[in-house]
This record gives structure tokens, C-alpha cells and sequence, in this order.
């Protein structure tokens, strides 16, 4: 029961992120260098976008300018998280064009990626930005028209998990995604002898079922 | 009902409670009287034994090699040795680390997955043709660790089938991301255990800068490395919190120097909490390599195993180089980061609640890999009539007895520094203690003391608990000094014994919640004891006599 539950939740994060999931091996494949795409000693952007429309949009209806600093001083308010960015929410109107300026205040890298664009446009339906240590990177984007909650994370180990992860709500969005600092919380994880094994669940609502419904009865009765 | 009736039925019960409990409750005289007067019970028939089943669950014992990774080829000028091995290292990424990641291309990096400034080389100072000037990065890698969101580890990797023990990991600083996309949740190939072999030249002004991509703080201790107690500019260098520095906190950096005047192989660890730290997986080969002129070294070895560019002191005595990394995990304190994803409570975990004194050790690694993954990218490849050398550490907390079936080795070095010809030793069993090396000369000369001929000879710990995994084995870190003749074209050995099947399967290493090893693979019998129903009719029975008696009772006292 509780496996389903995460299964269900992988799925869901899947279709919110990744529009339609592609075969697990397309990343062998990516050699060629993308339009779009810049790296240096300072970091890289991939997916640069700054004037082809998605196809269903017919012209750029708002233009939007997102700054954002990274590192682990942005984790006062957030007790539990490591790292962070200075703002964990961003809103935009569909069919808007968005320039990022990413700032990282740490000495190590930090990326600001966003995932489920649509594939034609986006090389893995991914906007990606990676800064060294002290550096910062700027791009630009293009989101489509639908009312739609881009997951925004930093893909190095641990760094979405303590903390790293925002989202960008396009239009009125569709939901917010589970542990945002500040926004939502953790998604619940199983745990302790009861919810680790279901024969412990049945048997446990079981007895509360038998001895609410006994009183109920009882009181009836009366 | 007359008395007489309900008397009966009471002792007709009693009877029937006393026939129906299993016989070896009772006192053994008491079975021994019974015997005596009435005889032995009759013969039972045991169960029929559950034959084996083949799990349809196993795992390809050796993934293809679709992005042609193991042949041998030549990237940016580097020529990059076949990998006989199953599983071979990214040769883009060997193609960076002999050239520096500085003077290749973009595609390559890209390839590698590499930062530009992972391994900067510069100046040739001593006028040989190759460069003395060496930036070398490292950043931290929790790999099978908690997520607020799954009830799984994410940045996945298996020391075995099913196996997922939360590690800690160096790597060189990489560019994008740590999982292989981001539909997956597997770290990258560039990320695993152990944190890889270093190599540098005799006399290069080395800088290694760790920075600190991890949560938790760490530092690097080059353990038999020459190098100064204090840095040019007075910074701590030895990367010791209790004696020289404080820790690089998550998201900081510092650098540590060091120009080696003594070569040797050498070992780099974490210096934090050392008890956690540096058996999570902190802990790496160094191998200072001699000066030779045009001697470009493969800065990293990722995964460790055959050396695809050996330097050029090596490649004058040896056929083929191996790095051999053994390092053993204790699966309770890889739990402790599975456990929260607050850092505040990881760190109570890990320093204050985990104990070591109270440790016992599950999971026996060579290479970051327990058998049969040891076969994928651990074997020792050979053909007759070589000299082959191995580097091996031992990064973990008990010793190693190694045993090489079917061969005597010779004990060149001790930690890194050379023994006198004379006095060699040639054995069958080395033991390292825990952070010693060992650089051991194989020869493959069939005079049927270095060599008893061809084959597939194991290459394991005998200190018996090396080579299980969970406790079940075969496991641990067993694995093998394969001829190129028993080598298939895929790089799997040719073997001649029992199925691997089952060792490929993600149940085979698992214990049930009882500590059992009781797997449906395996070939078992029904367990035999007292039956549940009979519990249950023994049960019914006693509490009908109870409550006939307390009716009985109710009954005829407000008579009487
Ligand atoms: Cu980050
Ligand atoms: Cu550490």
C-alpha cells in the first residue's frame, strides 16, 4: 500500500515534469553540441531560447526578468535544508519570455534547472544553467501556453533534497509540487513498525474499526 | 442434561486436550512412560521438498558495451589501452585526466562529464615534455541517499544485485548532473565507489582543492604523500580538524599543496569524524609515479581496476597495471543517512548515536563492487608469460588476507616505499592491515610456482567473511585472475561450475525482517511444529471446559 503510494507520487512527479517520458537511453546520445548552448570555466547554459516560440504560441505575451542567488545562506528560514536558493516561487503568464540571472554565493557548483519544456524546442525538455563556485550565468526561455508547475531543482547529489528545489508556476499552474521550502511539505514518508509493514495496517484499522463501530452500535441502542 | 452426561463431557474434552497436545510439550519421563506402555507414535511423512525455482528476475550478467567504451581507441592524442573487462572505464573521460581537462575539447568534457577546471595541467617546469603544474579538483557525492519524496535511495548505486548501502564518495569536479538523466534515479558512471585512484609525477607542484559539494563537512588527508604541514600562505595542509585546520563547511572550498619528492603508493582520506567518514567511502589510492621524460599520467582512475594509460616508469617493467581498492561497510551507519533528510539529525547520527566499537561489518568490497558485479569490471586480466602490477589498499577497518588461487605474488613495495631485492617475499596469502598498500608483482610464467598455467584462479579475502555479502555468500569481494583464453569476447569469464543465476538476483542478499536468509530461489522444506489449527481447536477446547465448568458452577451453587 505504502509502495503504491510512492510509485503513484513517481508517476505523478514524472507527468508533471516530463511531458512525455522518452526512452532512459536518450542521454547516450547527446553529443553534438546543442544550439543554445554555452560552458566554461564559469559554468554553462543549455536550452538558451531567446526568440523561437513554441508552437502554441502566436507571440510573446510577457516578458519577465528572474533574479536569483543560490548557497547555503539561503537556509535560515528553512531548518532542516542545507542549501537554497533566495526565492523558492516564481509566477508567470503563459507564452512569456523569462531572462534568469543566476547568482551562486558558494564556493562549489550550484545549477538552477528547469525541467518539462516541450522536447522539440528543448533538448530534453530542459532549461539549464550551471555556475562555478563565486560565478554567475544568465539565460533566457520561452514557456507555452498551458497552465502548467515547472519543477526548478539543482541536480548535484543531495542538493534538491536539502533544499535546493523551487518551482515556476505558469499561468494558474497545475499544483504545487511536494517539498518546496517554504511553499509545501515534505512529501510523507512510511515509517515506524506499523507503516512499514501493511499486516500491522489491516490490524490496526481493524480494531478501530471494530470498536468505534461497537459504540456506535451501543449508542444507538440506548 | 443429568449429571452423569455433563461429567462425560467434561472428561471426553480433558481427553481429547490431552491426546491433541503435541507430544513434545510434554516432560520428557513422561514420554518416555508412554513409549514404554503404548509404543511410539506412528511414522509421519515429512513435507515434500519445494524444488528450486529459477528466479526470472536475473539481472544480464554483462550490459552491452553500446557506447564502445572498451576498445582500445585514441581521443585527443591519447592512446587509450582495450579495457578487457565487461564494464570499462569512459575512455573521454581517461582521454581528459592524461591531458587535462584544460586541453581538451568541449566535446570531450562534454563526454566526460567533466568541469573545464577538474584537472588543470600547466607548466612543464622541468623541461621533459610533460606537465608539472597540477590543479586537481574534488567534490563530495552522497550517493544512496534519503529524499523527502521517495521511500527509495536516490543518486543510486549497487555494490551487488539489490545492494544499496549509503556512501560518501570524492570524485573530479563533474559538470551537469549527478544522476544519469532525469527520468532516472542512477548516479552517473563517473560517480561510484571508491573515490578513485589519484596519480601524479615525482616533483609536480600539485594543488588538489576540495570543494565542498556535500552537506556535511569534510577535509583530505594525503596519507604517505609528501607534502608540508602548513601551506605556502599558512594554511592548514595536513586536513586534520583536531590538529591543523577546521573543516571545509558544505559550499566552501580550500586548497591543499604539495610537491611529492618520494615516490610510492600512497592513500587520501577524509580526516573528519574519521570513524564515519572515511569508512562511507572517503578514502582513495595516491600514487606518486616516478619521474620520466613525455610521462603524461591518468590523473584519475574512476572505479580503480586496469589502468588504460599506464605512466611511463610502469609501462618499462609491467604488461598491464591494476589499482585493487578493498574496502569494507558497516550497512548500519550507511542506514544513518537513509534515515533523515535533516542534516541536524544525520549529524546527531552519525557522530553521536553510531557506534563502531559495537560494529559489524556486512558488505566486503574490491572496486566499490561485491561479487558478482567484481566480475563486471574487476578482474584481473592476463596472458601467460606476463608481469603484471598490482596497487591495493585496504581503505576499510579489518584486514585483508588476500589469496591468489593458482599463483604465488612478490611483494615489491610497502607503503609505497621499495623492498630490497633479496629480501621479497613470495606468497600465496598478503595481508594488508587497514590503510596499508601493498604493490605486488604477478607473474604469469607457468613454472608452476608463479604461475600453475591458465585459467579462471579467484582472487579473494580469505578471512571468510570477506567473501559474503549480508552474510550469504558467495559475495564479498571475490574475484578473479582470468586468462585471456577463458575470457569471452564480452569480457565475461568462461566458468565451469555452478550457475551464477541466483547471484544475480536482487533477493539473493537480502535477509527477511527475522534475520532469516529464507528466499523463494532457494530449495527448501515446509517448516514442521505444531500446526496452527490444532492451536486453534486446542485453544477452543480449553476454553469450552473452562466455560462449562464456570456455567456448571454458576449453576448449582444458588441451588445447593
Ligand atoms: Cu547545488
Ligand atoms: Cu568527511
Amino acid at each position: 500500500m505504502v509502495k503504491i503510494q510512492v510509485v503513484l507520487f513517481l508517476m505523478g512527479l514524472l507527468l508533471v515534469a516530463v511531458n512525455p517520458v522518452h526512452g532512459a537511453d536518450e542521454h547516450h546520445h547527446h553529443h553534438h553540441q546543442m544550439p543554445g548552448m554555452s560552458m566554461d570555466d564559469t559554468g554553462m547554459v543549455m536550452g538558451n531560447n531567446k526568440s523561437t516560440l513554441p508552437d502554441d504560441c502566436k507571440e510573446i505575451t510577457g516578458e519577465y526578468e528572474i533574479n536569483v542567488q543560490a548557497g547555503t545562506s539561503y537556509t535560515k528560514s528553512y531548518m532542516s535544508t542545507m542549501f537554497g536558493y533566495s526565492e523558492h516561487e516564481w509566477r508567470v503568464e503563459p507564452c512569456s519570455r523569462i531572462t534568469v540571472n543566476f547568482k551562486n554565493e558558494d564556493d562549489v557548483r550550484h545549477q538552477w534547472m528547469l525541467h518539462g519544456l516541450p522536447k522539440y524546442l528543448y533538448d530534453r525538455g530542459m532549461f539549464h544553467m550551471e555556475a562555478s563556485g563565486g560565478h554567475a550565468q544568465t539565460g533566457v526561455f520561452i514557456v507555452p501556453s498551458d497552465n502548467k508547475t515547472y519543477l526548478v531543482h539543482c541536480d548535484i547529489a543531495q542538493h534538491m533534497e536539502k533544499g535546493m528545489k523551487a518551482q515556476l508556476i505558469v499561468g494558474s499552474g497545475s499544483g504545487d509540487l511536494w517539498s518546496i521550502p517554504g511553499v509545501s511539505a515534505d512529501f510523507e514518508r512510511p515509517s515506524g513498525i506499523v507503516f512499514k509493514n501493511p499486516v500491522f495496517v489491516v490490524l490496526l484499522v481493524g480494531l478501530v474499526f471494530m470498536v468505534v463501530f461497537v459504540l456506535g452500535f451501543r449508542f444507538f441502542r440506548i | 442434561m443429568s449429571r452423569l452426561l455433563r461429567v462425560l463431557l467434561l472428561l471426553i474434552l480433558v481427553l481429547a486436550f490431552v491426546v491433541l497436545l503435541p507430544w513434545q510439550w510434554y516432560p520428557r519421563e513422561w514420554r518416555v512412560w508412554y513409549a514404554d506402555n503404548f509404543g511410539a507414535s506412528g511414522f509421519r511423512q515429512q513435507a515434500e521438498t519445494i524444488p528450486a525455482t529459477v528466479s526470472e528476475n536475473v539481472e544480464e550478467a554483462c550490459p552491452p558495451d553500446i557506447r564502445g567504451w572498451r576498445k582500445s581507441q585514441s581521443i585527443a592524442g591519447v592512446d587509450i589501452a582495450a579495457s578487457p573487462n565487461c564494464l570499462a572505464d569512459n575512455p573521454h573521460a581517461v582521454a581528459a585526466f592524461v591531458k587535462g581537462t584544460n586541453n581538451v575539447g568541449h566535446m570531450t568534457l562534454m563526454d566526460a562529464r567533466l568541469s573545464p577546471d577538474a584537472v588543470v595541467k600547466g607548466r612543464d617546469l622541468d623541461g621533459d615534455g610533460d606537465p608539472d603544474e597540477i590543479h586537481i579538483r574534488l567534490e563530495v557525492f552522497e550517493l544512496n541517499g534519503a529524499s523527502p519524496d521517495l521511500d527509495v535511495p536516490v543518486t543510486q548505486y549497487s555494490i551487488a544485485p539489490g545492494v544499496t548501502p549509503g556512501l560518501w564518495v570524492f570524485a573530479p569536479k563533474s559538470a551537469g548532473m549527478s544522476t544519469e538523466n532525469f527520468e532516472s534515479l542512477l548516479a552517473q558512471p563517473g560517480l561510484r565507489l571508491p573515490s578513485p585512484a589519484i596519480r601524479v609525477e615525482q616533483g609536480d607542484k600539485v594543488i588538489v582543492t576540495l570543494e565542498n559539494t556535500h552537506y556535511m563537512p569534510h577535509t583530505i588527508h594525503f596519507h604517505g604523500v609528501d607534502h608540508p604541514f602548513m601551506t605556502a600562505n599558512g594554511g592548514g595542509n595536513d586536513g586534520v580538524p583536531v590538529a591543523s585546520e577546521k573543516p571545509v563547511m558544505p559550499g566552501k572550498q580550500r586548497s591543499y599543496e604539495m610537491q611529492p619528492r618520494q615516490t610510492g603508493t600512497m592513500f587520501y582520506h577524509c580526516h573528519v569524524e574519521v570513524q564515519a567518514h572515511v569508512l562511507m567511502g572517503l578514502n582513495g589510492l595516491f600514487v606518486v609515479e616516478e619521474n620520466r621524460p613525455n610521462n603524461w599520467v591518468q590523473t584519475f582512475n574512476i572505479g580503480d581496476g586496469f589502468v588504460r594509460h599506464s605512466s611511463v616508469a610502469v609501462k618499462e617493467k609491467y604488461d598491464r597495471e591494476y589499482d585493487l581498492h578493498y574496502l569494507d561497510l558497516d550497512k548500519e551507519l550507511g542506514e544513518k543517512i537513509q534515515q533523515s533528510n535533516d542534516p541536524r539529525i544525520v549529524t546527531q547520527l552519525i557522530n553521536r548515536d553510531y557506534n563502531i566499537s559495537q560494529a559489524d561489518f556486512e558488505y566486503y568490497t574490491l572496486n566499490g563492487r561485491s561479487f558478482p558485479y567484481t566480475a563486471r569490471d574487476s578482474l584481473i586480466v592476463t596472458a601467460p608469460d606476463e608481469l603484471v602490477k598490482l596497487r591495493v589498499v585496504n581503505g576499510g577497518s579489518e584486514g585483508v588476507a588476500l589469496h591468489t588461487h593458482g599463483h604465488k605474488v612478490t611483494i615489491t613495495h610497502y607503503d609505497g616505499v621499495e623492498h630490497p631485492k633479496p629480501s621479497r617475499i613470495t606468497r600465496d596469502v598478503v595481508w594488508i592491515a587497514s590503510a596499508q598498500r601493498v604493490d605486488l608483482e604477478l607473474s604469469t610464467e607457468n613454472d608452476g610456482l608463479h604461475s600453475y598455467g591458465e585459467g579462471v584462479w579467484l582472487l579473494h579475502d580469505h578471512q571468510e567473511r570477506g567473501v559474503t555479502t549480508n552474510g550469504f555468500g558467495p559475495g564479498g569481494n571475490v574475484s578473479a585472475i582470468v586468462y585471456e583464453r577463458y575470457l569471452q569476447d564480452d569480457g565475461w569469464p568462461m566458468t565451469f561450475g555452478m550457475s551464477w543465476n541466483n547471484y544475480l538476483t536482487s533477493g539473493f542478499y537480502q535477509r527477511q525482517d527475522d534475520g532469516s536468509g529464507v528466499t523463494p530461489l532457494l530449495p527448501g522444506v515446509e517448516k514442521s511444529g505444531p500446526s496452527v489449527l490444532r492451536l486453534v481447536i486446542l485453544t477452543a477446547l480449553a476454553g469450552l471446559f473452562v466455560g462449562l465448568v464456570a456455567g456448571w458452577l454458576w449453576r448449582v451453587r444458588p441451588r445447593g
